[in-house]
């Protein structure tokens, strides 16, 4: 028998565990959305949390080489501001992607608006 | 701004080589904005607790680093890469204590001596594996009880950045190194000359020990090595960063010394021994065991010898690539 704090330690690790894999789909979506315009890590971290989508730097700059790799975003770096940066933007690839990742993601909301109904 | 070059210096540690350099270059860049945005905030530079708070919210340098990561599970992702890099470690270090060990029971003990090479090449191939084997579950058993723990009490995300490693230039010659160094060289390069440049080295009541004719060549080559060894020192004081020029000097100089050294074990130096208490015949026997003794002891020189160039060579491919490894926050 659990305390009402173990309890509810509980259900707040099980809630961070299921927010977290419902985010990470979502985010991807997001940085994907984002980079139709060439940005720069930081000024895109500032573009999502402006939009109301937070992402800590040690989820993003790993998701962004990630990205890379799998050939959806190509990167440059250039100089801005006497600083060297690093220039992320969309490739055709990822344009693609995000076309057929956004079409999916509005059939599942569409679901879910129907399954949930208004809360 | 020293703590944060210390932090990326950390982060770095625990990256895989191919990607260092980039990863770095981009964490830094965004450090330096998130600093410039606070300082145009805050309206001035920020102070050291400031930073403290920005690498505290960045997160422990090994956790930033097994984000980048491929994720693996055999031991949780988290601490993955501490795992794996002490895996390794931990695998040279107890395979060059075992060939240490195997080179001295080779020198010091005959009857151990393999049957032929076959036995040899088995044996070896024995070792390696079982060497494998028990690094492999050691290692692996202990941090499978570090990532239990780490689930438990959450210790990796609990972190200072006050203490953080001191910045590590690998290209840097310490000062007091450098002292040690010279000091050394003087008092050795003294005794050197008042003690052992006549072939003579002990002619008193007490006893005679005489070394072979030979010896002047030893003589002059470990002479002219010390000298060598304390001007380029001497310069390493004043000029505390390995040149390629420099470092070169010091392999080659280290190389002919560890020759020199070989050579004298199996130069037969020591010629004769007189004790007054004992017979001519006992010493004789003496001073043909030892001659024996340093002749089987050249394996050992070889190796040892072996270890300290390839590290000298180490030096020189790390000079080569300094400016791309260094940390360059202008």
């Amino acid at each position: 028998m659990e305390n009402s704090e173990g309890g509810s330690d509980k259900i707040t690790e099980i809630y961070e565990n299921l927010r977290f894999e419902l985010r990470r789909g979502s985010l991807i979506l997001a940085v994907l959305a984002q980079l139709r315009t060439e940005r720069y890590g930081y000024t895109l971290r500032k573009a999502l949390a402006e939009d109301g989508l937070d992402i800590d730097e040690s989820t993003l700059y790993p998701l962004l080489r990630r990205l890379e790799t799998q050939g959806l975003l190509s990167s440059q770096w250039r100089e801005e501001g006497k600083r060297n940066k690093r220039f992320y933007q969309l490739s055709d690839d990822g344009r693609q992607v995000l076309k057929l990742l956004l079409k999916e993601w509005r059939a599942i909301n569409a679901s879910l608006g129907k399954i949930v109904g208004e809360e | 701004m020293e703590i944060i070059d210390r932090y990326l210096q950390a982060v770095r540690f625990w990256l895989p080589k191919a990607q260092k350099q980039d990863i770095i270059a981009e964490l830094s860049e965004a450090i330096d904005s998130q600093i410039e945005e606070q300082t145009a905030q805050l309206g001035h530079p920020l102070t050291e607790l400031e930073l403290q708070a920005i690498l505290l919210e960045r997160g422990n340098p090994i956790l930033v680093a097994s984000r980048y990561l491929p994720q693996r599970h055999l031991i949780g992702p988290l601490i993955f890469p501490m795992y794996s890099r002490v895996l390794k470690m931990a695998w040279i270090f107890y395979f060059l204590g075992w060939l240490l060990a195997a080179i001295c029971i080779f020198t010091f003990a005959p009857s151990h001596h393999p049957m032929s090479l076959g036995t040899l090449i088995a044996e070896t191939l024995r070792t390696i594996w079982l060497t494998t084997v028990y690094t492999f579950a050691a290692v692996t058993v202990f941090f499978a009880i570090i990532e239990q723990y780490h689930l438990r009490s959450h210790f990796l995300e609990e972190w200072d950045p006050r203490k953080l490693p001191p910045l590590y230039d690998f290209n840097r010659i310490k000062r007091s190194s450098s002292i040690a160094e010279v000091v050394a060289l003087i008092v050795v390069g003294l005794w050197w000359m008042a003690a052992m440049s006549s072939p003579a080295i002990v002619n008193n009541a007490q006893a005679q020990i005489t070394l072979a004719p030979a010896w002047g060549y030893f003589f002059w080559g470990f002479g002219l090595l010390l000298a060598g060894s304390l001007v380029l020192s001497a310069v390493n004081l004043f000029h505390p960063y390995w040149t390629r020029f420099r470092a070169g000097v010091r392999l080659v100089s280290d190389a002919l010394g560890w020759a020199l050294a070989a050579w004298l074990c199996k130069a037969n130096i020591l010629a004769d021994i007189r004790l007054p208490n004992l017979r001519y015949q006992t010493t004789t026997q003496v001073a043909a065991a030892i001659n024996t003794w340093a002749a089987r002891s050249l394996p050992l020189v070889v190796t040892l010898g072996a270890i300290v160039v390839a590290f000298d060579a180490y030096r020189i491919t790390r000079l080569k690539r300094a400016n791309s490894q260094s940390l360059d926050r202008s």
